[in-house]
């Protein structure tokens, strides 16, 4: 991998093995606050089953466009993998798709083993707990700090303060923020703010994790210590699903890539 | 219990966090409950006064209808009772009548006084209750027309008039509360949705990360009931001490005034009642208000 020369003050620090290792326990050792973490972190197994898989999926928008046509995808457990496509060309669709922002407008959507074509209100927002989310513009929320961005999440999940305080410094440190937890977000470089909003989608532990355009805004520099951010995840067993129009990105990793163009999915890399 | 702690402490927190960002709009929301809240409690009070006064003339729904003698109040009884302005029919026997009188006179001697008196000088006695107060009139005269009544007697056309300007006054002062509960949950629905519009992207984010509706909207909620429940506690407040004063004005004033003053206390019961009518509207204007601004937004 390319060795980034980081920015003096923004350089997330270099994960050591033991701080790695300790990450992993903190992270297994945490539980969701419904008690359930039986799907958390899976090792990847001998025959790994399913996270996502779409059948014959086909979305058109209401105003007639046709965002995808019988899309077919399956991604295993453990999996990293790259949507490429020109922009408009239905990535963020797909992701949307994923975590039930939009409905097929026919096929099957199972995700973490739930039917999403069925599932909505209360029920949705408990499988979203189950999937993390990095946006390209990031949303942060403006007038808390890096910290309270964070925390956020977890609040919004109901889970103990004790809770939060455990698992706050874990992921802040993994996404090299620690020492900025006190900082709004309009005081940081726009790599630290991703950076955050992998923090916001992790820190919840979920399986599954769909980045849209992680580095749409950002320099080169910055998309590539994101990306490795989120090969560092992959590492610990979260299934990541990244979409990009940057062929460089997916060029110097070696993950599987799939290609959306003109709502057709075709296999670029396995 | 822990997750009822995590509960609470995210609500009260949310909430005031809420509250904070509402700055001079709480300010609006609570004044108008506290207005609305104080004309309820004020009319409230005086319905309950003005009733209270009202009984000391006895009820105006009952009729009292004296048989001439030899007649007998429980062979009309049926009759009466199917006519269909009177709801409910009392007998009461001469004997009955004579006895409770006799003791009310302190004679222990029955027979005796009975005897003095060639036999028992009452009649027989019927109490009609009549539907509404509308109705007491007709229902009188066509009692005073029914064979072996002798006399009907009702209360008056005065106290009367002083029920319907009750009445009157309940009306109005229904309408006006109406009228200002609408603008009071009209003014809370726009302050909250502000604040709602303020944190659509937090709201946004909470979606994303799978917040349930309840656990989003319960703060807003929260706030409007807020302001239901301080503007109960202000109008409660301003209405006891306008009570304090006029009980200390009273002290100075000539007895007549002390007697009119000691007339309209209320009980001890309506005491109790008052405060917990105002929470009650009070907190049911702010949840409505507040339902309203998030109804919006939470059906998305």
């Amino acid at each position: 991998m390319t060795f980034v020369a980081p920015r003096s003050d923004s350089s997330p620090t270099p994960v050591s093995q033991n701080i790695r290792e300790r990450l992993e326990q903190r992270l297994h050792r945490t539980s969701t606050p419904d008690g359930s973490n039986q799907d958390e972190f899976q090792e990847p197994q001998p025959t790994r089953s399913p996270m996502v898989v779409l059948s014959n999926i086909s979305k058109t928008y209401r105003n007639g466009s046709k965002a995808l046509i019988n899309v077919n995808l399956q991604v295993k457990r453990g999996d990293f993998l790259f949507v490429t496509g020109p922009s408009g060309s239905g990535k963020s669709t797909l992701l949307k798709l994923l975590y039930g922002q939009e409905r097929p407008s026919s096929g099957e959507i199972m995700v973490n083993d739930h039917n999403l074509s069925q599932v909505k209100g209360n029920r949705l927002a408990k499988l979203r707990r189950r999937i993390g989310i990095v946006f390209q513009d990031y949303k942060l929320i403006p007038r808390r700090t890096v910290a309270e961005n964070v925390e956020f999440v977890l609040w919004a999940q109901g889970f103990t303060r004790k809770e939060i305080n455990r698992r706050l410094w874990p992921t802040l440190k993994m996404v090299g923020l620690q020492h900025k937890a006190r900082c709004f977000p309009d005081e940081l470089s726009g790599g630290e703010q991703q950076r955050v909003s992998i923090a916001r989608a992790v820190v919840s532990t979920p399986p599954l994790l769909l980045a849209d355009e992680p580095t749409g805004n950002l320099d080169s520099d910055n998309s590539i210590q994101v990306i490795r951010i989120l090969k560092k995840l992959n590492s610990i067993g979260i299934t990541v699903i990244v979409t990009t129009h940057n062929e460089q990105l997916v060029r110097i990793s070696n993950h599987p890539v799939v290609q959306i163009h003109n709502g057709y999915l075709h296999q670029v890399r396995q | 219990m822990l997750k009822v702690f995590t509960k609470t402490d995210y609500l009260l927190r949310e909430t005031l966090l809420g509250l904070r960002r509402g700055g001079w709009m709480n300010w609006a929301a609570i004044s108008t409950m506290t207005v609305l809240l104080f004309l309820f409690g004020v009319s409230l009070q005086s319905t309950w006064q003005l009733e209270g006064l009202l009984n000391q003339f006895g009820s105006q729904l009952e009729v009292s209808v004296y048989l001439a003698s030899g007649f007998e109040a429980k062979a009309l009884a049926p009759t009466i009772g199917k006519m269909p302005e009177a709801i409910a029919v009392e007998t009461i026997s001469k004997e009955a009548a004579w006895a409770s009188l006799v003791e009310e006179m302190g004679i222990s001697d029955i027979e005796g006084a009975t005897e003095q008196l060639n036999g028992n000088p009452l009649v027989d006695e019927l109490k009609v209750k009549a539907r509404s107060s509308e109705e007491v009139p007709a229902l009188a005269s066509k009692l005073n027309q029914m064979q072996g009544v002798e006399e009907v007697l009702y209360i008056t056309e005065a106290v009367q008039r002083l029920a319907q300007l009750n009445e009157g006054l309940r009306w109005i002062s229904l309408f006006v509360i109406i009228v200002l509960s609408l603008t009071a949950i009209a003014v809370i629905t726009t302050t909250i949705r502000l604040i709602v519009m303020a944190r659509r992207r937090e709201i946004e984010v909470m979606q994303l990360v799978g917040a349930t509706s309840a656990w989003i909207y319960l703060p807003f909620i929260l706030q409007g009931a807020t302001f239901g429940l301080v503007g109960a506690g202000l109008s409660w407040g301003l209405m006891l001490g306008i009570h304090r004063f006029l009980e200390k004005f009273a002290t100075q004033q000539p007895d007549f005034i002390q007697f009119l003053i000691n007339g309209l206390q209320l009980s001890a019961q309506q005491n109790l009642l008052l405060p917990v009518a105002l929470f009650a509207l009070g907190s049911a204007v702010g949840l409505m208000g507040s339902l309203f601004a998030v109804r919006k937004f939470a059906l998305r």
